[in-house]
């Protein structure tokens, strides 16, 4: 193929603002899906993608299209994953394109994770071709939302393209534009392979399928290649592209995309961000900008029943297989047993796991309250990762407790400011900057405990600006903070899968609050239980659960014991989905009850 | 064993807006089709001794006496029925006049067992009962100079707006008419009741839970005072004035039900006539079957049964007894289940039996569980 002829692009949305849509009508218009064909959001292949309107994993499609100027280009659309958590992907899908598509919805406007995203779009050199979508909804406004991407985001929006992913209005001037604005890439043909893994999976059939785009040379079956971060040689079995169907090919060129699989058994060998090479004739450098995907939050999951820990074990193998950054180690708790301690990317990474591991796998879950990695250097010098409340070491060998520190970026219209900075401030924040746009909007950039965000503050968020600020963040750095262990006792005991790590200063907040909670949720039983709150030794809050007076069944109607029975079946089966602690039976939800607590507060 | 006769009378003058039995409206020509059925249904039955009947509804006081006194003389002509055989009638006070009591005493009813449930009319009126406090009254002294073995009234408490203070007044005006015994019965909200729609619709509440207690522990402190034993979780009496035909379903026993909806169980075999009623009368007309889900009780079932019900009784379980009857000794394989429960005081333990204590009965489904898996 001519390199002339191939444009790489991306298309970078907000959830909701119609990304997978308008990639729909692009298939459609260019002939890769007759219309039959086609089932809303093909590219959103995952249930939980298609449920949540939220992509996953990335894709990357070649599209074939005739343009007006009479030459026929390879278009290889590159769909990257639409969530924060998922950052580091989002670069490297970027990074495997020319230019980028930056969609906004004509009626919400630029949000957040628009803003972080086109950033990021430009730190890679990409060029952004602004879109205004869903033109036909009757709250659009066009005039507003193209004025939003040129003082928000700071492009020039004058040659913005109206459009409907719905209607499928302006789709041929965005082929046009694709055609004409972005450039062509720019590598060299002749120079040894350097090929960008942005994506891979594990496929039951064909194992590890590698998601790339060649930088330089060429990729061809048969090929010797090395992977160089992971230090792995190999050989390719298969190269392909997909049509969205897959279409082998003999070889991908200079400025393509596509799939290749060379029997990798592991997805972890096969990370996003590594460069392929020629294993005979190895690239100089590999392609910048590979990271270690590092979770970096962390909770436990157990099985409710605790027979079922094998089959829990090897569900959550089987998703590793396809989620290299799902990182998991056995745990005991006195309290749940044998289960895991897991580690995810970040809230959104988390609970996909958790859906996931319930949904196809019918596994029944007990998730404790996430926390982050924290850092301890106790008084011998030894530097810890703490990923667990119960790995804390005794508060007299702390000498240094530090917490990872994330920079936020909220996007907010002007009248929720008040609300979020009192937010944002309870939550520890050190505001960074407070930017007033045009249009009535303010881009709010605080320094924040990562802690405190992953508990509640998106939730709260949320709530204080009835919807419209939107959230971007990413981990910059560790700081020392003055942090303490809190934990809950029921009837004395220590539950240790109800600890947490705290600031000093809201723990005795927080321990009330949780108390109060653990009250409401945990039910009356024979005998009164003590819920209690306690830093150390000292108890800062008691709350009690009364014994239970009442739960008998006067009738037995006409000798009708069979419904008798049925009953206490059922009342039965309610208590084994709950966990129990000494004599004490714990619901499920009152592990995650700290994650509840201060959302109506 | 002797069997007891569980014969149900599906209709009602009025449909009391708590009430989930199976029961519908009186109407005249299909209850003179049910009476025929129901008749032959019982012809048609094996036979055996029998030593109880029980007219159960709906409201089997709305038959006329010569109805009833024909399915007596059915159940007499089907069954070797003991001379001193209880048979019971559930009255509704507002059916029975002084005549008609007296004719249903002739007819062979020697119980009568009232659905008075509350002594306030306010609560009444909440229920959807068509009947007065004072008719109640008036009606029970009737039944009492009529001269019936045992007179028994239903109370229930923990009714929507019912106060402690209503309750015990309830409980003082029961004492003060003597009766033979009493059922207390906690209201229990099926869902969809139409009560729950008029308590939301008017406020009414009802107490909670630790009140339901409290009414319920003093409500049989004031009967225990009054000669009036408790004998069941939901039941006391007058020594001697026991239901027969209540403890067969207590001690697991056997029982035939006839009629619609019926439940029977016999020999560890169980089944449930058909509800509708007038598919009922059909299918018995035409000579056809109406049991239905028809279970065999595995031995298991039986012992875990046996002890959710024989539990009910304030005399618990005799272990021996138990295990001669089921070859299992229910302390030996239930002991360390129960063992929180004898902890807590909510089961009781001495020679060589097991029971619930007051407390226990409160929450009697909880050490039940301990029986089902």
């Amino acid at each position: 193929m001519d390199q002339r002829l191939i444009r790489n692009f991306s298309i970078i949305a907000h959830i909701d603002h119609g990304k997978s849509t308008l990639a729909d009508r692009l298939l459609e218009t260019t002939g890769a899906l007759q219309a039959r064909e086609m089932e809303a959001q093909v590219l959103d292949s995952m249930d939980l993608e298609r449920e949540r309107g939220i992509t996953i994993k990335a894709h990357a499609v070649r599209l074939t299209y005739k343009a007006d100027d009479g030459q026929t280009y390879m278009l290889n659309l590159i769909d990257t994953p639409g969530h924060v958590d998922f950052g580091y992907e989002v670069t490297r899908s970027l990074a495997a394109c020319e230019g980028a598509l930056l969609l906004v919805d004509a009626s919400q406007g630029v949000e957040a994770q628009t803003l972080a995203n086109a950033y990021l779009a430009v730190e890679n050199n990409l060029e952004i071709i602004p879109v205004i979508n869903k033109i036909d909804l009757p709250g659009a406004q066009p005039d507003e939302a193209r004025r939003q991407v040129e003082e928000i985001i700071g492009l020039d929006a004058d040659h913005a393209i109206l459009a409907s992913g719905k209607t499928g209005e302006g789709v041929h001037d965005i082929l046009e534009a694709v055609v004409r604005r972005l450039p062509a890439p720019a590598g060299d043909p002749d120079a040894p392979l350097k090929a960008l893994i942005f994506d891979s999976w594990y496929d039951a059939y064909r194992g590890v399928v590698i998601l790339t785009r060649v930088i330089d040379g060429e990729m061809r079956v048969g090929q010797k290649i090395r992977l160089m971060a992971a230090g792995l040689d190999l050989q390719i079995d298969q190269l392909g592209v997909f049509t969205p169907k897959p279409v082998p090919v003999e070889s991908l060129g200079v400025g393509e995309a596509g799939f290749m699989v060379a029997n990798i058994k592991n997805v972890a060998d096969a990370k996003v961000g590594d460069t392929i090479t020629d294993a005979q004739r190895p690239a100089l450098a590999a392609f910048p900008g590979f990271k270690e995907l590092k979770p970096m939050v962390f909770a436990g999951l157990y099985p409710v029943e605790n027979s079922q820990y094998q089959e829990l074990r090897e569900a959550m193998e089987k998703l590793r297989l396809n989620d290299a950054a799902f990182f998991f180690e056995p745990e005991t708790s006195a309290a749940l047993g044998f289960g895991f301690r897991c580690g995810f990317l970040g809230l959104l990474h988390m609970e996909i796991v958790q859906e996931r591991l319930e949904r196809e796998y019918n596994m029944d879950l007990v998730t404790t309250a996430p926390g982050v990695l924290y850092r301890v250097t106790t008084t011998d010098g030894m530097v810890q990762e703490i990923d667990s409340p119960s790995k804390l070491p005794d508060p007299g060998r702390i000498a240094k407790f530090e917490e990872p520190i994330i920079k936020a970026t909220i996007l907010t219209p002007v009248d929720h400011v008040g609300g979020i900075l009192e937010l944002c401030q309870e939550k520890r924040g050190v505001q960074k900057g407070m930017e007033y746009l045009k249009s009535d909007r303010v881009v709010i950039t605080y320094g924040m405990p990562f802690n405190e965000v992953v508990l509640d503050f998106y939730d709260r968020l949320k709530t204080i600006s009835r919807g419209y600020a939107s959230l971007d963040y990413h981990v910059v750095g560790y700081q020392e903070a003055d942090l303490v262990k809190l934990d809950i006792l029921v009837n004395a005991e220590p539950v240790d899968a109800l600890a947490m790590v705290v600031h000093k200063d809201s723990a005795y907040g927080k321990g009330r609050a949780l108390a109060a909670k653990m009250r409401e949720l945990i039910p009356r039983q024979m005998f009164e239980i003590a819920i209690q709150a306690s830093i150390g030794s000292r108890v800062v809050a008691r709350e009690t659960v009364r014994a239970m007076r009442k739960n008998v069944l006067a009738k037995c109607y006409g000798g009708d014991i069979s419904r008798k029975r049925k009953l206490l079946e059922k009342q039965k089966e309610g208590k084994k989905r709950m966990k129990r602690v000494g004599r004490v039976e714990i619901p499920q939800e009152a592990f995650l009850a700290v994650l509840k607590v201060g959302t109506e507060s | 064993m002797n069997l007891g006769l569980y014969l149900h009378v599906p209709f009602c003058q009025a449909i009391c807006s708590y009430c989930n039995f199976n029961r519908g409206l009186l109407d005249e020509a299909l209850k003179t089709r049910y009476v025929a059925a129901l008749e032959q249904e019982i012809r048609r039955a094996p036979g055996g001794t029998a030593d109880t009947i029980f007219f159960g509804g709906g409201t089997p006081s709305l038959l006329d006496p010569a109805e009833i006194a024909r399915l007596i003389d059915a159940c007499r002509e089907t069954f070797d029925l003991a001379a001193d055989a209880e048979i019971t009638l559930e009255t509704n006070p507002e059916t029975a006049t002084p005549e008609r009591l007296a004719a249903f005493r002739d007819a062979g009813i020697n119980r009568l067992s009232f659905g008075v449930q509350s002594f306030d009319d306010n609560e009444l009126k909440r229920l959807g009962r068509i009947h007065s406090c004072a008719r109640a009254v008036e009606t029970i002294e009737a039944a009492k100079r009529t001269g019936f073995n045992s007179v028994s009234f239903d109370l229930m408490l923990w009714l929507p707006a019912q106060s402690q203070a209503s309750w015990l007044r309830t409980i003082d005006r029961a004492v003060s008419l003597e009766p033979d015994h009493l059922s207390l019965y906690l209201l229990e909200l099926y869902p969809n009741a139409p009560l729950k729609e008029d308590m939301a619709r008017a406020d009414w509440s009802m107490a909670p839970d630790d009140d339901a207690a409290d009414m319920y522990l003093e409500g049989l402190r004031r009967l225990e005072a009054a000669g009036l034993e408790q004998y069941e979780i939901s039941n006391v009496a007058r020594p001697g004035h026991r239901s027969r035909h209540n403890l067969k379903y207590w001690q697991a026993g056997d029982w035939l039900g006839f009629g619609c909806g019926a439940h029977s169980t016999v020999g560890g075999r169980r089944w449930k006539n058909l509800s509708a009623t007038a598919d009922y009368v059909e299918r018995i007309t035409a000579g056809q079957s109406v049991a239905g889900d028809v279970e065999s009780l595995s031995a298991q079932a039986r012992i875990e049964e046996a002890l959710f019900t024989g539990l009910r009784l304030s005399e618990g379980v005799d272990c021996a007894r138990f295990l001669a009857r089921f070859g299992v000794d229910p302390w030996e394989r239930y002991g360390e289940d129960l063992a929180p429960f004898l902890q807590t005081s909510h089961v009781w333990r001495r020679a060589g039996r097991f029971g619930l204590t007051r407390e226990g009965m409160l929450i009697a489904n909880e050490v039940f569980q301990v029986f089902v898996r």
